[in-house]
């Protein structure tokens, strides 16, 4: 439902009445006081686990705006955020949840701890955002857009392709001293207020308050501006495409490692989500997805990571063993020096019966895993044999490894023996597999790290079985079978003729 | 179940029923070969979330058996049906439609050879129990716990005492957002920030079909003992659900089981009753 503003009341600011607010205190209190606080400003029992932090709504710094920079949001604004929720944050969407009612007066309620909406700015003036036109590929308009994300530095923070590591992202805070990411553009999934082309448009026209993303309002040219919008949605697929299985191709010839030992192997995208359970918890992770490539031979297998990464940790030291406290406190990272990125692929020990796995935690005593290991501070790699967390061990195996940075993306590719100790991989069959990324940069090592769910390695068979011959086979078997029942059946009427 | 199909196959079945009819006499087999068609439609396309194609298979072994069987229960349509099949076999007006139907069926075979050969390969699925039952008595820090007669202590003060009980709510309040919110949600619907990354997914506790029809105690020990408790059968370690006996304690567990019942606003089923 959409409530349209009073037209007269358009001098007054839009505060609800009395009982509008109370009601949405009622709501407040019960749904969002735990992280935005009973006072609503951010100090509750659920803000030292959470990052970014939730909203201080005393400070009337809002991200998702429609109005002008460093002003209040509407109304309608408000509702929207509450609406829609903030994705890949724990800001959830209330939508279908709390009623359209409920909504309004939430909204009524958060304006209450700012004294600013009662005020001469109370009644901010609405930036217009015209209808965005059709999107376009066309090479000179994307290139266009490319100039004009030059020109106004986007990549400073964004970095040169958009991937979140720009020059100068690592230093960025937001204005309550919190460290905050330049938002990743070739994963417009995890945008906060910027599911459509015209939220992009917006979030540069009015900048995303109390953050150091700033507003172009002033700066970009009103017919560039869908050229940027558009070169901005070019860099992401719509979807982040999660799968479930990585399917390994046959080589007949020997694995070296390198670029072109994964070309046209097919890809698959898995979630990494932050280890909030044992010491160690990791309420946001710094990377949220691994790609995974995979082949193998008649003895080996390589296995192909790909993450986005902000920077490249190659100093310091990581462990999957390092003890850790139970969590680290959701200040600065840049407390967090010496600990270098690293990664593994976690595969059971022994060829697991049936759906058994190990533990996903690093696996137990009664299932062990196998951890393929590197620390990229390091050039080598090796496989670790995890029974939980502080009971990992070398068990000796050396691995093959390759690894490189580039422009924001790590590359670690693992070759290794495909049968080892008690795990076998013959072709034809799904292997159990999990990953781990440890961002340095994030004071991730140990126990805190990014981590993902079971999925699996699927062997494809190297000589794919042909289909001609089962499909000849049935067709003659049906076909001879039913050509049998015709036959005796007009032998029979025959007879019957005759007789 | 999907409704709209429901409805277009009971029209299709009206429509040939009172105006196909009009024109082609149908005989019994012909229209046994319509409800069998109509009914595969309605298993495989008619039901939400959809049957496995086992199941389906199934059903519709018993029913062509059931067909088959009341054909033959009567003698004399037993026999108009064999005479139409063996008509359309010898007589030589049918001879180019029985040459069609002898190539189409190996041919539908071989297709589908085909296809089931080219089929992505499933990864093994699991055949999860979703409440299995729980063991009688668990090991909590040394000492046993009877699963069949542990009441939660808290909930006596319901009654007794409010303000205590709220204390305890409170109490369950702060632990479920130290330690279940990233998995299970804000609003307890199994959408956390961190859900999407789990197979299976985190329980949604607003769901009729998870803590409203489970016992306190139940809760106790899927809390306490989490996946790495669960029984063989339910493939305990491709769950994420922590064992909590390390990090919380007896009173910390029944205050958390206090919250997801006062904020979700169900009720625990009754101790005593079965599962
Ligand atoms: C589990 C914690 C949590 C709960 C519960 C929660 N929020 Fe939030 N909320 C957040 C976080 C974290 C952010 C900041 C996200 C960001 O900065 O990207 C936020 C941001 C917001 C914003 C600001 C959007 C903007 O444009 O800056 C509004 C408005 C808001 N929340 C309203 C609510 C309301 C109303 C409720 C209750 C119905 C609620 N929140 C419940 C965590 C929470
Ligand atoms: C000074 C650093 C900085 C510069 C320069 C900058 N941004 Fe940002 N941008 C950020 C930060 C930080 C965020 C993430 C804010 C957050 O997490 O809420 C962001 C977020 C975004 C988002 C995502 C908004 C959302 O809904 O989450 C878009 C789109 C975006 N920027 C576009 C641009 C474009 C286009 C330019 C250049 C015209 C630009 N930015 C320049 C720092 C910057
Ligand atoms: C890492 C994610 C994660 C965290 C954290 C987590 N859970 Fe779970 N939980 C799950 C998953 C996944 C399931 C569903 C699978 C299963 O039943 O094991 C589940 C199931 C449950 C069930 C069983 C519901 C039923 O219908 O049988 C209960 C009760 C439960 N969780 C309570 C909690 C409580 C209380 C906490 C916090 C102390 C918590 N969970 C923290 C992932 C999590």
């Amino acid at each position: 439902m959409y409530t349209a503003y009073p037209v007269v009341a358009q001098q007054e600011n839009d505060l609800g009445t009395e009982a509008q607010r109370a009601e949405g205190k009622e709501v407040y209190d019960i749904k969002c006081a735990h992280c935005h606080g009973y006072e609503g400003d951010a100090s509750a029992v659920a803000t030292p686990y959470l990052r970014p932090t939730p909203r201080d709504f005393t400070s009337g710094n809002y991200k998702f705006r429609s109005t002008a920079s460093g002003e209040l949001p509407t109304t309608e604004d408000i509702k929207r955020s509450i609406r829609l929720g903030m994705p890949y944050t724990s800001m959830p969407a209330w939508e279908g949840i709390l009623s359209e009612t409920e909504i309004t007066n939430l909204a009524y309620y958060l304006k209450t701890f700012e004294s600013a909406f009662d005020g001469p700015y109370g009644n901010p003036t609405v930036v217009e955002i015209p209808r965005a036109p059709a999107y376009s590929a066309d090479p000179d308009h994307l290139a266009r857009g490319r100039e004009v994300f030059e020109a106004n530095q986007c990549a400073d923070c964004h970095g040169e392709n958009g991937r979140g590591n720009g020059e100068s992202a690592p230093e960025l805070v937001d204005d309550w001293g919190y460290p905050i990411r330049a938002a990743d553009m070739t994963k417009r999934w995890t945008f906060r207020a910027s599911a459509t082309r015209e939220d992009v448009y917006r979030t540069f026209m009015t900048g995303l308050n109390g953050t150091p993303m700033p507003s172009y309002e002033q700066t970009i040219d009103e017919e560039d501006r869908w050229a940027l919008v558009d070169y901005v949605w070019s860099l992401s697929r719509d979807t982040p495409d999660y799968g479930t299985t990585v399917i390994v191709q046959g080589q007949p010839s020997e694995l070296v490692l390198g670029e072109s030992l994964f070309e046209g192997v097919p890809e698959t995208y898995f979630p990494i989500v932050g280890q909030v359970i044992e010491p160690g918890r990791a309420f946001y992770p710094g990377v949220n997805g691994i790609s995974v490539r995979a082949v193998y031979n008649d003895s080996e297998i390589a296995i192909q990571l790909r993450w986005h990464d902000m920077t490249a940790e190659t100093e310091g030291m990581n462990n999957p063993g390092i003890e850790v406290p139970m969590f680290d406190p959701a200040q600065p990272d840049t407390t967090m020096d010496g600990w270098s990125d690293a990664v593994a692929a976690l595969l059971p020990s022994r060829t697991p019966e049936g759906l058994e796995r190990p533990y996903f935690m690093f696996g137990d005593s009664r299932f062990p895993m196998s951890i393929w290991y590197t620390d990229l501070a390091t050039d080598s790699a090796a496989v670790l044999t995890g029974q939980g967390a502080g009971r990992i061990a070398d068990n000796g195996i050396a691995l093959e490894r390759s690894a490189s940075y580039e422009d924001g993306v790590w590359t670690v590719q693992f070759k290794g023996p495909r049968n080892q100790g008690g795990l076998t991989m013959p072709e034809a069959t799904f292997v159990p597999i999990s990953f781990t990324v440890w961002d340095g940069f994030s004071g991730e090592r140990g126990n805190k790290r990014g981590l993902s769910a079971w999925y699996h390695l699927y062997l494809e068979p190297m000589e794919a079985q042909s289909a001609v011959l089962p499909m000849a086979k049935w067709f003659l078997i049906v076909l001879g079978a039913e050509l049998l029942i015709v036959a005796l059946v007009n032998l029979r009427a025959r007879r019957r003729k005759t007789a | 179940m999907n409704l709209f199909v429901f409805l277009a196959i009971a029209a299709a079945m009206v429509l040939i029923q009172f105006v196909v009819t009009r024109w082609v006499k149908l005989n019994r087999l012909a229209w046994m070969g319509i409800w069998w068609v109509a009914l595969w439609a309605a298993f495989s396309y008619g039901i939400n979330p959809p049957l496995p194609n086992s199941i389906i298979l199934l059903f519709m072994a018993i029913i062509t058996i059931a067909l088959v069987a009341y054909l033959s229960a009567d003698n004399e349509e037993l026999k108009q049906a064999q005479d139409s099949i063996v008509r359309f076999m010898v007589a030589r007006q049918y001879r180019v439609a029985l040459l069609i139907v002898l190539f189409a069926i190996p041919a539908a075979v071989a297709a589908w050879t085909y296809v089931s050969m080219n089929e992505a390969p499933q990864p093994p699925s699991s055949g999860r129990t979703i409440h299995p039952p729980p063991p009688s008595s668990i090991t909590f820090e040394g000492t046993a716990i009877d699963l069949t007669t542990a009441n939660n202590p808290i909930r006596e003060l319901q009654h007794t005492d409010e303000a205590a009980f709220a204390e305890h709510v409170a109490n369950g309040r702060r632990i479920y957002f130290e330690n279940c919110f990233y998995c299970h949600g804000d609003n307890m619907q199994g959408a956390g920030m961190f859900a999407h990354g789990y197979d299976p997914l985190p329980a949604n506790f607003n769901d009729a079909t998870t803590i409203a029809m489970l016992q306190e105690s139940y809760l106790f020990w899927r809390i306490a003992k989490g996946a790495p408790g669960l029984p063989s059968e339910s493939t305990p370690w491709s769950s994420a659900m922590p064992a909590w006996e390390d990090f919380l304690t007896q009173e910390e567990i029944w205050d958390v089981i206090i919250f997801l019942y006062e904020f979700t606003g169900f009720e625990p089923r009754a101790q005593g009753m079965p599962h």
